[in-house]
């Protein structure tokens, strides 16, 4: 790593090849219709090809000016010619470090380096790109002055670390301890999370949209959609599950491939995944305050559940990387849970039902829609002649809306702990939190109009991490104060 | 660790915190009335510019809605600046700070300081009008601000100023 005298340092040169890549990437539509709209014309000006000097030129720019530094305890960012910008932030406010590289950094050995302090959304240092090695060995540096233990001084202050005494090898150290690892098996939960059916949908439109830029393919698709309309109807149910299922599976499989969590003897969690983009990401065990089980319909039944990280210094669903495991049977995901929380009443245990007033405000809230849907459907079949078979669905809609209120009732329960505070509710996307009880810096306790008539509130935790804030749905009045007071004992007796 | 932690706080009806101690202040049914009535005012103009743009010769429509909203909105500028405040509520300790807010939806907040990152004092047109201010207490969580509308401005100077030295004298990380 080259360093000048006050101990600046660059990105990698060979970012100079990846960041003209970025560019004609970005540009690849506006290129694309250039293409198209050429064919047509006999112009034979390349007048965009002026472009490639200036974005090359602006790439050079960037290098030369861009330098980073940690010292007295800070890291520091510097950018810009004309306005010089400069990013500081506290050793000590590091939270996270994502390492990501696409495939062209892979190519070239580099990696983009993502660092989130604390105090929100905004505080991100990106150093696009470094070398893998100098991005591994930064992130070192940076994780381990956190803790004074291993500089043995104090965190602000102390004196950087040999740069060379951290191994800058691809395989964990042998005193990490591997927490869990992708099962190539588990692949066949992909299909049964919303997230999978997203990203397939995400996939279909791009394609799509892709496609339908090549105007002499479209009889291909005419072709292809009148075949699929001549089929029986649930030939073309099962055909579209297929199609699913598979970009669900695909989509698996970019973001899961080789998944890894280990967890070094600080306690810094580490992940690594991804098929072509390799995402690595590092979590300081100080700044977890606890963890999400997700429990989906769909992988409910399937008897697997998934697990994220409650986490300050995360970017809210930041591309995913607060995963500590992707969809994977219960009985890895529990254990695992356990291992990051040993608390098994909080994790597993069983919790407080909130009443009957909260069972018949799921089931009113189910029900009235599907009420509503229904009157509609028998309205249009009145005034409308809508086809009477749509009446079939009338009963299922019923039906299905009592279960579906059940079963969030099923969910909603809380527990408290000598060490967390345990909140559960949903069906379609059931979750679970964790949330440490020294990680909650507030208390909200609210009640809508109809919630104050029944006696129920709706008590939500606020935290620096995660999502935020956690609620404790519908339980009564009383129960809720006992919570806030059981929890936050010191608190209440300001009031008392 | 292991079992859950039996209750030790008894779960009885009206086991409940008791109402912040401070209402806010009386001129802060004003400002609401105002406030409500600067809503009124808009769906007024949006009400003649219909007026004047419709060229069908019938004006029933136009008298039936301007009769709808205004039936609604004249029971909403009287009915919910004297709700808001009969609910809203605030009281500080050196410790910590507690908000009742809302009309119809209404919430209760509790903070402590020791967790306060920045305490601001704001003061919109009509609250400088009449002489109020507004105090938005921030902590580390983006879903944890407190805010007490409808402060006399003397008391939110002085309820800045207890905040500030509680929040100083206090130390940590925030998180």
């Amino acid at each position: 790593m080259t360093e000048d005298a006050e101990g600046w340092r660059r990105l990698d040169a060979r970012m100079l090849l990846v960041h003209p890549l970025e560019t004609l990437i970005r540009f690849l539509p506006a290129l694309l219709a250039l293409v198209v709209f050429r064919a047509g014309s006999e112009d034979n000006d390349r007048w965009e090809l002026y472009a490639v000097p200036l974005i090359v030129a602006f790439g050079v720019l960037r290098w030369v000016t861009t330098r980073y530094r940690i010292a007295d305890g800070q890291i520091e960012l510097r950018r810009g010619l004309f306005t010089k910008q400069t990013t500081t932030a506290r050793l000590d406010k590091v939270r996270t470090i994502d390492l990501t590289a696409r495939v062209y950094h892979r190519v070239l050995g580099l990696a983009k380096v993502e660092i989130s302090t604390a105090g929100g959304q905004h505080d991100r240092l990106v150093l696009d790109s470094l070398g893998v090695d100098a991005g591994r060995r930064l992130r070192a540096e940076l994780l381990h002055r956190v803790d004074p233990a291993v500089t043995g001084l104090p965190a602000p202050t102390g004196a950087p670390v040999a740069v060379d005494d951290v191994p800058d090898d691809a395989p964990p150290p042998v005193d990490d301890e591997v927490l869990v690892r992708l099962d190539p098996s588990w692949i066949r939960y992909a299909p049964l999370t919303v997230t999978g059916l997203a990203s397939a949908a995400a996939i279909v439109g791009f394609a799509s949209q892709g496609f339908s830029r090549f105007s002499q393919e479209r009889s291909v698709f005419r072709d292809g959609a009148s075949f699929v309309s001549r089929l029986a109807w649930w030939v073309d149910v099962l055909l579209l599950l297929g199609v699913v299922s598979l970009l669900a599976v695909g989509a698996y499989v970019l973001t899961f491939w080789g998944f890894r969590l280990t967890r070094n003897r600080l306690g810094t969690l580490h992940t690594r995944r991804g098929l072509l983009t390799n995402r690595e990401t590092s979590i300081d065990a100080a700044r977890v305050r606890g963890v999400r089980l997700d429990e989906p319909l769909g992988l409910r039944l399937a008897g697997a559940s998934r697990l994220k990280v409650v986490t300050s210094g995360l970017l809210r669903e930041q591309g995913g990387s607060d995963w500590l495991c992707p969809p994977a049977p219960a009985g890895v995901v529990t254990p695992l849970a356990l291992r990051i929380r040993p608390d098994e009443a909080a994790v597993s245990g069983p919790l407080t039902p909130h009443g009957p007033a909260a069972r018949r405000r799921r089931l009113t809230r189910a029900v009235v829609p599907a009420l509503l849907v229904a009157a509609l459907l028998v309205v249009a079949r009145l005034l409308w002649d809508w086809h009477g078979s749509l009446l079939v669905l009338v009963p299922l809609l019923l039906v299905g809306a009592v279960a579906l209120g059940r079963d969030r009732y099923r969910a909603l329960g809380h527990a408290v702990t000598p060490d967390h505070l345990v909140t559960r509710h949903g069906s379609l996307d059931r979750q679970r939190v964790v949330l440490d009880r020294d990680g909650i810096i507030g208390w909200k306790v609210e009640q809508s109009f109809f919630q104050r008539r029944v006696g129920v509130a709706t008590l939500v935790a606020t935290t620096a991490a995660g999502a935020q804030h956690y609620d404790v749905v519908d339980l009564p009045v009383e129960m809720a104060y006992a919570v806030l007071a059981q929890v936050s004992p010191d608190l209440v007796a300001e009031f008392a | 660790m292991g079992a859950v932690e039996p209750l030790d706080v008894p779960v009885a009806p009206g086991a409940v915190l008791r109402e912040p101690a401070h209402r806010v202040s009386r001129r802060a049914v004003l400002m609401w009335t105002l406030q409500a009535l600067v809503v009124l005012a808009l769906l007024l103009a949006g009400q003649v510019v219909w007026w004047l743009v419709d060229d069908a010769p019938s004006r029933t429509p136009h008298w039936v809605v301007g009769a709808v909203w205004l039936v609604a909105g004249a029971a909403y500028a009287v009915a919910m600046p004297q709700w808001r405040y009969r609910v809203h509520r605030w009281e500080a300790t050196p410790r910590a700070i507690y908000t009742q807010s809302g009309w119809l939806w209404q919430e209760r907040r509790i903070a402590p300081l020791g967790r306060v990152q920045t305490v601001d004092l704001e003061r919109g047109p009509v609250a400088q009008l009449l002489g109020l201010a507004a105090v938005t207490i921030t902590t580390a969580s983006a879903a944890g601000p407190v805010t007490i509308h409808g402060l006399d401005l003397p008391v939110a100077h002085e309820l800045v100023d207890a905040l500030t030295a509680a929040a100083v004298a206090e130390t940590g990380d925030a998180t």
